[in-house]
């Protein structure tokens, strides 16, 4: 039965207009199998994914489902035939319980009228038990940490029989933990029968999940590779097409003059830190220019926190003392962070980075509009030759009136740095710099990284993918619970002991905090 | 790039109705009125020398008059709804400055008009001197004891100056100054409560409605029946200016209207002002984020909007010849119907006071048509209902009723 292919696409082809977005993909994907799908953006994945989620009807080629030719008119037609999707951002109601949503629309009645929610909760239960997900039916959604949604997200999918799982990055918002539970439970699935489709960026999950790997690019399938001992680099040639023999550069820390100073920095959020009372305690560490310093540390563990608060932008109470060249300053406002010298890159660009309605002029000159204008009122020309002068820069592939809302991941990362880079700052906080964006623009972003820590910056980076922290940092602050715990330099740097500084229960299973000495 | 030219190639004359398309809808606005225009000269009714009385310049001159008020609250109302907010208290505010407009022209000496009035002005010109325009002019903060003391200077001098108009009654200026500047604070107190206090708008706003018909009703005095007149005589001459028509055309507050409508609109466009409001309604927090001052912008924004209503209030002196409590009353949901069908987002960040300006003159010419043929009032406020969501219809470039989701 392994033989013939639960899931057969052939010669798939999409337009939008006149522009092909897909040419002549074939796909073939059998049950139990993991396929990682990977590609840059742009490069056709979720738009071959959306023809098989129904999404996009009107297609060229042909998709059968066990050697039946099928017609996926609708996504419930989709659903119909077993193919589930799961987007990357999560469809949930977050008032409802577990059992709520996995039921939603066909809830178990009584009287055809009232729920019975006694039999939803036992079905769930059940569910859950089968698929082996820890969940409790009875949980508000809006209460789960957005692993545990994940999980609620594939659990309604599988209640609906699926055969055929898709799932869209899924681990993006996800902290190291969830991701490695997410993995046991994609595997479990293959386990059980389900075929899986997974898009991701992110070379070290195909190695870790897939069985096999299918690359996209310009919308033409250009290779397959079976996941086990496929070469990273020869992955990364084939997505962008090119070799880039020094994608993951090192840098070399020059020796700078001393730029900022943070001694004993807390905050405390009331109603957010649960079970202790500073959400940030203690956190001491320098930065001289040139120097790209890492945070490290689990989702929660307050490294965005830290960032925040060294902006000025945290909720809550903060204390503590900052220093920018041996100056002591008082940042309470992004304004006043601003004119203090620090910039910030935030890790969601589309909540705090960007003005979606706006162009890419108006975005770019926000933070430096006083700057453009004389006695209150703009410069257009200067405006403009702001954005013309930031897409040379930093190799932005827009026009300057474009709006924002239309670029590409990495486009749009390129405008948050742009934006800052005039009011020329001497401390630029990094959140999450290359998340959700391809592997073309993230090895750009690197370069930029170098660029400005060559040109005198002092660079404070937040990453969750540890191999983007130990190939760009100089040192890497490590933070457990909102506590430093390690301060590692370049020639103690391995995942093993960042990961080991971040998690719990380290300490007890005999580490040492003595590895921390504030510099 | 060359799939672009074989499309083009290919369809040469299916992309010219397109294009024609696209303009309409962007010009969707403007077409609304003049279909609404064109539509009143047909049915306007005919005088016996064969004259078309809606496109009388009297009546055009009229309809500019009637549409002053409302447009001042209008302009006001778009900053407020561009940064995704809502200002419900103007109604009260103009009630409140009509109020204290009637009582400072025929009053003299220490009303409780001018003990609310004189107070808030003198504060207002020290803060301005003192604070605001060295930051609007970019003066770093170490000029700061300077500009205090020319700020302390020039509100003694505007404290004296009013005060030296109590014992005769206020003139034309005064009245233009000063009450303007008791909007402002009730609005810049919204705005602190909005952007401090981080409350919803429309809460702030509504309580602020309430509280300031309240105000209003305490300083026109305890005998509720008779409230300050102004009979065209028994205040300063100069005032029943505000009543004239320019050249015979152009209505006094018809021309504040118009200013009003370039000043803003220059004001949204032009300067760094505007690119603020712009941007707290596309993303506030994306905007704090850029190392703004959000909250100045906010506070700044509803005391416009205040300032403006207030305004208004003194118009609506000059042209009903009273100020009264229940001025205003409603004004703010007709000010709110113009900015929506003036085409500004209601979740801010998107719209003009171009657009504004139309939707206010397509309201204008709605009632003053609905007048003409002599169609009763009720019936009238049934169509502005069902015109404001047809328009808004428009506005959002679909008819989603006739569709299926």
């Amino acid at each position: 039965m392994a033989d013939s292919p639960l899931l057969s696409m052939r010669g798939i082809g999409k337009s939008f207009g006149a522009v092909p977005v897909l040419r002549d993909v074939d796909l073939t994907l059998h049950a139990g199998e993991v396929l990682a799908l990977m590609g840059e953006n742009g490069a056709g994945k979720s738009t071959l994914m959306k023809i098989l989620g129904a999404i996009y009807p009107d297609h060229d080629g042909q998709i059968t489902i066990n050697n039946q030719p099928v017609a996926l008119e609708s996504p419930r037609a989709a659903a119909e035939a077993g193919i589930a999707f799961i987007h990357q951002e999560l469809n949930l109601v977050a008032g409802l319980t577990v059992a709520g949503n996995i039921f939603l629309g066909r809830e178990p009645r009584r009287a055809g009228l009232f729920i019975d929610e006694a039999r939803m909760g036992r079905d769930c239960a059940a569910l859950l038990r089968r698929l082996g997900f820890r969940l409790d039916p009875g949980a508000t959604v809006g209460s789960l940490r957005v692993g545990e949604q994940q999980l609620v997200e594939i659990a309604k999918a599988l209640s609906l029989d699926a055969r055929i799982l898709i799932m869209d990055e899924p681990t993006s918002a996800l902290s190291q933990t969830e991701t490695e539970a997410l993995f046991r439970v994609v595997r479990g699935l293959a386990e059980q029968g389900v075929a899986i489709i997974y898009i991701t960026h992110r070379m070290e999950e195909v190695f870790r999940v897939a069985d096999r790997v299918m690359v996209l690019r310009d919308g033409a399938a250009v290779g397959e590779l079976a996941a086990a001992g496929a070469p990273r680099r020869e992955l990364i040639r084939l997505m962008i097409g090119r070799d880039v023999a020094d994608f993951f550069a090192t840098h070399r820390r020059p020796a700078g003059e001393l730029v900022m100073e943070v001694e004993d920095l807390w905050l405390e959020q009331p109603g957010r830190a649960i079970g202790r009372s500073r959400t940030l305690d203690g956190v001491s560490f320098s930065i001289r220019a040139g120097e790209i310093l890492g945070i490290g540390g689990l989702l929660g563990s307050g490294r965005t926190e830290l960032l925040e608060t060294l902006f000025g932008a945290a909720e809550g109470r903060s204390g503590g003392r900052i220093r920018i060249d041996g100056k002591p300053v008082t940042i309470r406002s992004p304004a006043e962070a601003k004119r203090a010298g620090i910039a910030l890159v935030s890790e969601d660009r589309r909540r705090e980075g960007l003005v979606m309605l706006a162009g890419l002029d108006a975005n770019v000159a926000l933070p430096t509009q006083p700057a453009l204008a004389t006695a209150g009122v703009i410069s257009r020309r200067r405006e403009l030759d702001l954005a013309a002068g930031t897409i040379r820069r930093l190799g932005i592939r827009a026009a300057p009136v474009q709006s924002v809302a239309t670029l590409s991941g990495g486009n749009q990362q390129k405008v948050v740095f742009g934006k800052w880079l005039p009011t020329e700052p001497r401390v630029l906080l990094l959140d999450e710099p290359t998340r959700g964006i391809d592997v073309g623009a993230k090895a750009e972003i690197y370069q930029l990284l170098a660029e400005l820590a060559a040109a005198g910056l002092a660079v404070i980076m937040v990453s969750s993918e540890l191999p983007e922290l130990l190939s760009q940092c100089d040192r890497i602050l490590v933070l457990r619970e909102g506590r430093p715990t390690a301060l590692l330099d370049r020639n103690e740097f391995s995942a093993e002991r960042v990961l080991a500084f971040a998690s719990p229960g380290y300490a007890a299973a005999g580490g040492s905090d003595e590895q921390y000495q504030p510099a | 790039m060359s799939s672009t030219s074989l499309r083009e190639a290919a369809v040469p004359y299916a992309a010219w109705p397109r294009r024609i398309g696209r303009v309409l809808l962007h010009t969707k606005l403007y077409w609304g009125l003049i279909a609404l225009y064109g539509i009143a000269v047909f049915v306007s009714p005919v005088s016996s020398r064969g004259v078309n009385i809606f496109l009388t310049t009297a009546n055009q001159s009229d309809v500019l008059r009637q549409v002053s008020n409302n447009g001042i609250v209008a302009v006001g109302m778009t900053l407020v709804i561009l940064i995704g907010g809502i200002d419900l208290s103007v109604g009260s505010v103009m009630a409140l400055g009509s109020v204290v407009c009637a009582m400072l022209l025929t009053q003299t000496g220490w009303s409780a008009a001018a003990y609310l009035a004189i107070p808030l002005f003198g504060a207002f010109v020290l803060l301005m001197v003192g604070w605001i325009v060295p930051i609007l002019v970019g003066a770093r903060p170490g000029a700061k004891p300077g500009c205090w003391a020319l700020g302390l200077l020039a509100a003694a001098g505007a404290t004296w100056w009013t005060i030296g108009q109590l014992p005769g009654k206020f003139g034309v200026l005064g009245v233009l100054l000063v009450v303007p500047v008791v909007g402002l604070a009730v609005g810049a107190l919204n705005g602190v409560i909005v952007a401090r206090a981080r409350l919803q708008p429309f809460i702030v706003t509504l309580a602020m409605m309430v509280g300031m018909l309240g105000t209003a009703r305490l300083v026109a005095g305890p005998d509720t029946t008779v409230y300050p007149v102004y009979t065209g005589t028994n205040a300063t001459p100069a005032f029943e200016s505000l009543r004239l028509l320019i050249w015979h055309v152009l209505p006094v507050p018809g021309l504040f209207f118009l200013a009003a409508v370039v000043l803003f609109s220059l004001l949204l466009r032009r300067t760094t002002f505007g690119r603020y409001v712009y941007a707290i309604g596309g993303n506030e927090q994306a905007t704090r984020f850029s190392g703004i001052g959000v909250d100045r912008v906010k506070i700044a924004v509803y005391g416009i909007a205040g300032a403006l209503a207030a305004l208004a209030g003194v118009l609506y002196v000059a042209q009903y010849r009273q100020g009264k409590p229940d001025a205003g009353v409603g004004i703010e949901l007709d000010a709110i119907a113009a900015v929506v069908i003036g085409g500004t987002n209601l979740m801010g960040g998107k719209g003009s006071i171009i657009g504004t300006l139309v939707g206010v003159l397509i309201f204008g010419f709605l009632g003053n048509i609905l007048q003409l043929r002599n169609i009763d009032s009720n019936t009238q406020l049934v169509l502005k209902g069902v015109i404001i969501i047809v328009a808004v219809m428009l506005q959002e470039g679909n008819l989603r009723l006739l569709r299926r989701a």
